[in-house]
């Protein structure tokens, strides 16, 4: 897991500082129609980029790839350092995926302060990558909380929902709330390496390097308050139930490119693979830990999908199911076994284009009926077909039928949940059952039977923007479901080498002050 | 004790900076007096060129490693004391800068404005080179006289009178506590210089000394429970003034609370700590608190001005060398930040003519460029990365949990959202509101540089904030030393068991 590889050139930090360029160069731009060409060819080159990265990545292997280093702040022990391994590299991808999406999504349906909208989004996406490629933690605590401002503004000026100033505060001071928690535990394992080097090499030295972090033993008992402190701020962002509370209203009062952006990166549940498992190993599978985690996550997803099935707003019923899916995400990683873990970070890829694609389905719906309320719809495939098709492939992805690529991550999820304690499986299996009762029951309404009064005959199908939209979005989702191989393989040595550090974990908890440092 | 005033040359050397700037000072008074016709810019200018002069003398003994004490040691010349005496002098350059455009309000005395911020910023340097009790309150009396007149500077204005009545009667007051203070300390122990008290025994009148001379001091930064006098003040004073009055006054007090605390009282750590702890919680969460209800943006900086203080008593209370470096730094980030957020106001109220924040409405519209430096500096307050305000806050927290300082990091670390709330407030009527009235906004050229000033500081100590922590870290290495023993006295609480 120690391993580095470096790339000629850093290709990294070109991705991160590509689309803040690119939003400066907006700035210079006046007219509007250049100013969009210009986003979607910047996001283009950087999805070409990410490409690039996913095409030369070594697959199967633990170590970390592209990696850049460069001190910042010596004194502090904070380091430039970026990589990228196979649990972060798809995000990379995915991140670059969607935002092409978005800006050709918002091509026509933002209308008012063009020039910061965009502008908002390319910073958004420097922040997102940043995060995924972040291997020091306070770099990558940098990018966390950088995300809010985009993000506010993103929801505040552009979102649709009457409360959206409410939704956009809220969003901020709650993902601060979980992020000031996790200072304290990055701050004390900083401290712990502090210590640790003091009495081992009699070194006055501080580090926030994952990798240095990583060689240091833990005493439990530290392990335990740390795994919480980091909790809070990944659980708030997942958000794992009880903290999702800001999810509906962001998702809702927001615009469609800032909900798609949310709900497809899993930034929360990433940050438990990323960061918390391999830093408080011990933490992570004690029993309590465990067993708090669990009942949490299974509430989510049932609680997720019942408040879902009763929604006749089609953005909120998403921004619920979203709740339960992450529920399904959190119950792999706590399985803590291969299948577990693996099914969970397919799961969050898929979601990013199941999820989100979803969100654009919805967006497609609100320009046709300027509303995704039930009442609005009825009978509308026979309107807009195409629509309705997407729509059904896009959902059968998310609920997990065979051939889609949820039905990868769904199954390997549940693999792993039945393997770790039967019953974690058999509640996570009714929430499979709620997901396709609530969607279907949902797209039933609105797109079959006769004709609804509401739908006016001028509704017009999907055009040329939306079909390529959907079409890509519906690619991505047939390859991973028919042929997940070269993603699973990406994935398969870091989660190994995570796996191993976990089992290795179980042996040394029984006697942790001899743990032994991986390096 | 002896007293001997045999001075050598090199004895009045450490006196450099401080004897060129007093000369400079009456050379100024002289101008403003022999040429009536003498425009006030040009009077801001040779006073700004002066404290110049005076930075380049403090540059050349930080670089030279120019050290020593005077008088007894009742002067001090170290690193430490220089840092701060640079901080108060940026302050100083930047608040004459700010004044330019303030100073055709006042109806008498342009002239002398100028002579007195720079007389302050003389006696605030004096204040971070006190080392004994005597210079403690000769040079906090000397430094606060010059904010008497210029709190009240605007004659005709009634919040102005009141501002310098309220700040001068308990100006007076804190001044009073200080001198029964000191004079139980030296009562109880006979001993003046900080240093040379370390080793005393504590008892009941010298706990209460102590006490007094901390209420005085929490006075000068406006911790709570010492805080009352600033909202008011701030709201009357003329802005410079404020602007000045928030950063270099509290600047100077922890360089005395800093040699007091960790010099004098080293031994005595365990006690002291929690008094400190109580201030800063009190402080963040009142000023916090009440800042959210707060309609000037004055007073919003004023209340968010008591709960920042309150973050650096964190550092203090830590009481570690990494707990002065972070105040050090602390400190740094807040002057351009609070500065340069200062300027914004000044170039509104200089054209809207008031300081309600519900006339930043629309302010992007009118203005980008002042709502994108009110966006930074505000950011940098409640410390968002990468600005340098994260980064302050960042090293004091690290400073603190090292000390096992938990319940104290918990309360900060909420306040940092609380504090979120109220700042995203104004960037919310900046962004996202209607404008009121569509008319740019025009800013003219000192202030401009004040908020360029400003806008450098914050971002480059927030991306590359390595030469200013080392700098940080250099000028507290030689007090380090004189904390070293206590250190030892009082090992920290480590929270791992190594």
């Amino acid at each position: 897991m120690l391993e580095e590889f470096s790339f000629g050139f850093p290709i990294l930090s070109y991705l991160i500082f590509l689309p803040l360029v690119g939003a400066a160069v907006l700035w210079l731009i006046d007219d509007e129609d250049l100013l969009k060409s210009t986003t979607l060819g910047i996001t283009l080159v950087e999805l070409a980029l990410a490409c690039l990265v996913l095409v030369r990545f070594v697959p199967d292997s633990a170590a970390m790839q592209f990696a850049e280093h460069a001190r910042w702040m010596p004194a502090l022990g904070i380091g430039y350092h970026l990589a990228v391994d196979g649990i972060s590299v798809l995000f990379v991808g995915l991140t670059a995926f969607l935002t092409v999406l978005v800006v050709i999504y918002s091509w026509d349906t933002i209308r008012n302060q063009v020039r910061l909208y965009f502008m908002a989004l390319l910073a958004l996406e420097t922040t997102t990558i940043g995060i995924f490629v972040s291997i020091d933690l306070i770099l990558f605590f940098v990018f966390w909380e950088l995300m809010l401002i985009p993000s506010y503004f993103l929801i505040k000026l552009w979102g649709g929902g009457a409360d959206r100033h409410y939704a956009a505060l809220k969003y901020v001071l709650y993902t601060l709330l979980g992020s000031v928690f996790m200072l304290v535990g990055i701050a004390l394992l900083d401290i712990n390496y502090h210590q640790w080097a003091v009495t081992h090499h009699m070194d006055h030295v501080y580090s926030f390097d994952l990798l240095e972090l990583l060689s240091v033993p833990i005493p439990l008992s530290q392990q335990i308050l740390i795994f919480w402190l980091m909790f809070m701020g990944f659980a708030f962002k997942a958000p794992v139930f009880p903290f999702h509370t800001w999810l509906p209203d962001a998702l809702v009062e927001g615009p469609i490119g800032m909900a798609v952006m949310l709900a497809g990166m899993k930034l929360g549940t990433y940050g438990f693979l990323r960061f918390t498992f391999p830093l408080v190993p011990d933490a992570s599978k004690s029993e309590g830990v465990v067993a708090i985690v669990m009942v949490l996550a299974l509430t989510a997803i049932l609680y997720g999908a019942v408040v879902a099935l009763v929604q006749s707003d089609f953005k909120r019923l998403l921004a619920f199911s979203s709740i339960s899916h992450l529920g399904f995400v959190v119950v792999g990683l706590f399985a803590l076994n291969f299948q577990g873990l693996q099914g969970s970070l397919l799961t969050m890829i898929n979601l990013g284009f199941s999820t989100a694609g979803l969100f654009f389905m919805a967006g497609f719906l609100s320009t046709r009926q300027q509303s995704s309320q039930l009442s609005s719809f009825g009978g509308f495939a026979k309107q807009a077909p195409l629509l309705a098709t997407f729509l059904l492939l896009i959902g059968m992805a998310s609920i997990g039928l065979p051939g889609t690529n949820g039905f990868v991550g769904e199954f390997l999820i549940l693999l792993g949940a039945f393997k770790a304690k039967w019953w974690f499986g058999a509640v996570a299996v009714l929430g499979v059952i709620f997901g396709a009762a609530y969607f279907l029951w949902y797209y039933e309404r609105a797109m079959l039977g006769p004709l609804s009064k509401q739908v006016s005959a001028a509704v017009k199908d999907l055009h040329m923007r939306e079909i390529t939209i959907a079409l890509s979005l519906s690619i991505m989702i047939l390859w991973i479901g028919l042929y997940p191989s070269p993603f699973l393989r990406m994935m398969n040595g870091s989660i190994q080498a995570l796996v191993d550090r976990l089992d290795r974990a179980k042996v040394a908890s029984v006697d942790t002050v001899t743990h032994v440092p991986a390096k | 004790m002896t007293f001997s005033l045999t001075l050598s040359a090199s004895d009045l050397l450490l006196l450099l900076p401080e004897l060129f700037l007093t000369l400079w000072l009456c050379v100024v008074l002289a101008v403003d007096f022999s040429f009536k016709r003498i425009v006030q810019e040009q009077l801001a200018y040779l006073t700004i060129l002066g404290v110049i002069i005076t930075l380049a003398c403090l540059a050349w003994f930080d670089m030279t490693g120019i050290t020593g004490t005077l008088f007894g040691k009742m002067f001090v010349v170290d690193r430490m004391a220089i840092f701060f005496k640079v901080m108060i002098l940026l302050a100083t350059i930047l608040v004459i800068l700010l004044s330019i455009d303030y100073v055709h309000r006042f109806s008498l005395f342009r002239g002398e404005y100028y002579f007195l911020v720079a007389m302050s910023a003389l006696g605030m340097m004096f204040m971070a080179s006190a080392n004994d009790l005597l210079s403690l309150f000769v040079t906090l009396e000397f430094a606060t006289f010059g904010f008497y007149v210029l709190v009240s500077y605007l004659r005709d204005d009634m919040a102005s009178n009141e501002a310098g009545l309220k700040f001068f009667i308990l100006g007076v007051f804190a001044a009073g506590l200080l001198a029964y203070g000191i004079s139980l300390v030296y009562g109880e122990t006979g001993k003046l210089v900080f240093s040379d008290m370390s080793g005393a025994t504590p008892t009941t009148g010298l706990v209460i000394g102590f006490l007094l001379i901390f209420a005085a001091l929490g006075f000068k930064i406006g911790a709570v429970p010492f805080h009352s006098w600033i909202p008011d003040t701030y709201h009357g004073a003329p802005t410079p003034v404020t602007a000045f009055l928030s950063i270099a006054p509290k600047v100077a007090a922890f360089a005395i609370l800093l040699r007091l605390f960790l010099v004098a009282l080293a031994t005595f750590k365990p006690a002291w700590a929690l008094l400190i702890v109580a201030a800063s919680i009190l402080s963040m969460t009142y000023g916090n608190i009440v800042a959210i209800a707060q309609r000037n943006i004055k007073r919003l900086l004023a209340y968010s001005g008591i709960a920042q203080v309150g973050n650096v008593l964190i550092g203090l209370a830590a009481g570690t060398k990494m707990g002065t470096d972070s105040i050090l730094f602390y400190l740094l980030t807040y002057l351009f930040a609070n500065l340069g957020a200062f300027a914004v106001i000044m170039a509104i109220s200089n054209s809207v003519g008031s300081d309600e924040i519900d006339d930043y409405r629309g302010l992007n519209r009118r203005s980008p460029f002042l709502a994108f430096a009110m966006l930074i500096f505000l950011l940098s307050l409640a410390g968002v990365p990468p600005l340098a305000g994260f980064i302050g806050k960042l090293y004091i927290f690290v400073a603190a949990i090292k000390e096992g300082l938990y319940i104290l990091i918990t309360v900060g670390l909420v306040n940092i959202v609380v504090s979120m709330y109220y700042y995203l407030i104004v960037v919310k009527k900046m962004y996202i509101n209607e404008p009121l009235d569509s008319s740019p906004i025009k800013t003219t050229g000192p202030l401009r540089a004040v908020i360029y000033v400003g806008l450098a500081g914050t971002l480059v100590i927030g991306i590359y904030p390595q030469p200013f922590l080392d700098w940080a870290v250099a000028a507290t290495l030689m007090f380090s030393n004189l904390i070293g023993p206590a250190a030892s006295l009082t090992p920290p609480v480590t929270p791992f068991g190594s």
